[in-house]
């Protein structure tokens, strides 16, 4: 769209909350997490208003590929396993998740995969906190649902000339709307307070050589996502594998035997994840 | 891992992962060896399918995945890193058919 500039569309993606299109439960949401002084209470109260949601965040915690199946029993406990941030960006996945699976068929799926190959690549590099790039990996395109849910027929036609042209969607995004989906997410996730290394690997995992808070966080989410469309798994706008970056290449340093691994697990969970998450 | 409807488990079959209710109460261990008895109550439970042991195969025939893989690698080909994760993927796709 000729009218848009960065500025503007960050300035009306910050102010979501009041764009008509964008459901009213993302905007709740949205007014939750924006607090920075939110309590592990008042986030608790506010999904214990939801059953559903409430089952849906326990089922996330609860399955297998958390590691602590089938013994987490309320979003307290969860919040001191895990931590409020863990939880917060779980939260808003599984609430993301229904729009998404509306607004791009396969997102959601190709979300999904790339949380698990993010695990499972982050486990292998010896990392810490391993649930944190889980929870990049399932946000990691958040941005394009808020593309979606805010200009729904230039996205359209952002993703028909990717294919027509067959240039990758982040690229046709730029030409539209002046910046990609990965920058959306970045400016919602500082929004939202969500941890930096959080904000720096959701805005730069196409460019992971400009992250300087998380190198090998965003290096992951980045390699997890072009497995996963080397796999085939889901739809993410386009049907292209993007080129592994040099940097996140040397960062990560995986061997053929290490990708043999990351596939087979990938292949192994995601079709009980994406069960487990369907309803 | 096949998923497996109810109506065509055999005895014998094992359970590759466990089988919960829908607060996540374990109902059947995962590794169940499964016999006429525990296929009926199974039936009972209400439940649709379940996952067994042992290699599930794609619905899609391997030639379809394969050139699929071609089209999705072809802006990239060239790349020695992008190189081998097509090998990488590619092999894993075969295996799934072995």
């Amino acid at each position: 769209m000729s009218n848009l500039d960065p500025k503007t569309l960050r300035t009306r993606v910050e102010n979501i909350s009041t764009v008509p299109t964008v459901p009213s439960v993302l905007k709740q949401l949205s007014t939750i997490i924006e607090n920075p002084k939110i309590s592990l209470n008042e986030i608790s109260h506010f999904v214990s208003k939801d059953p559903a949601l409430t089952t849906k965040i326990l089922q996330m915690v609860n399955s297998a590929l958390y590691g602590f199946p089938g013994r987490i029993s309320s979003v307290n406990h969860a919040v001191m396993l895990l931590g409020l941030n863990v939880v917060k960006g779980l939260l808003l996945s599984v609430s993301v998740f229904e729009i998404m699976h509306k607004a791009m068929m396969g997102l959601r799926e190709h979300s999904i995969g790339v949380a698990i190959a993010s695990k499972v690549i982050a486990q292998k590099k010896g990392l810490k906190e391993p649930e944190e790039v889980f929870v990049a990996g399932l946000l990691h395109d958040v941005g394009k649902v808020i593309l979606i849910l805010m200009y729904p027929e230039e996205y359209e036609k952002a993703v028909k000339e990717s294919e027509t042209a067959s240039i990758a969607i982040f690229e046709t995004e730029r030409n539209h709307f002046s910046e990609t989906h990965a920058a959306v997410a970045g400016w919602l996730s500082e929004k939202w307070h969500f941890p930096k290394k959080l904000c720096d690997c959701l805005a730069n995992h196409h460019r992971p050589q400009v992250s300087t808070l998380a190198p090998l966080e965003t290096s992951i989410v980045h390699m997890a996502d072009i497995l996963v469309k080397a796999r085939g798994i889901g739809f993410s706008g386009d049907n292209l594998v993007p080129e592994l970056n040099p940097q996140a290449h040397e960062i990560l340093n995986l061997t053929e035997a290490d990708l043999r691994e990351v596939l087979k697990e990938l292949e192994d969970s995601v079709e009980q994840t994406e069960e487990e998450f369907k309803a | 891992m096949p998923k497996i409807l109810v109506e065509q488990l055999k005895p014998g079959m094992k359970l590759a992962r466990p089988l919960m209710n829908s607060s996540g109460m374990v109902l059947m261990a995962e590794g169940t060896e499964l016999t006429e008895a525990r296929i009926s109550k199974i039936e009972n439970m209400g439940v649709d399918s379940v996952y067994t042991d042992g290699p599930s195969k794609p619905a899609r025939p391997k030639e379809e995945l394969l050139a699929s893989l071609d089209r999705r690698f072809a802006k990239v080909e060239g790349n020695p890193q992008m190189a081998l994760i097509k090998k990488a993927v590619r092999e894993h796709i075969e295996a799934l058919y072995e």
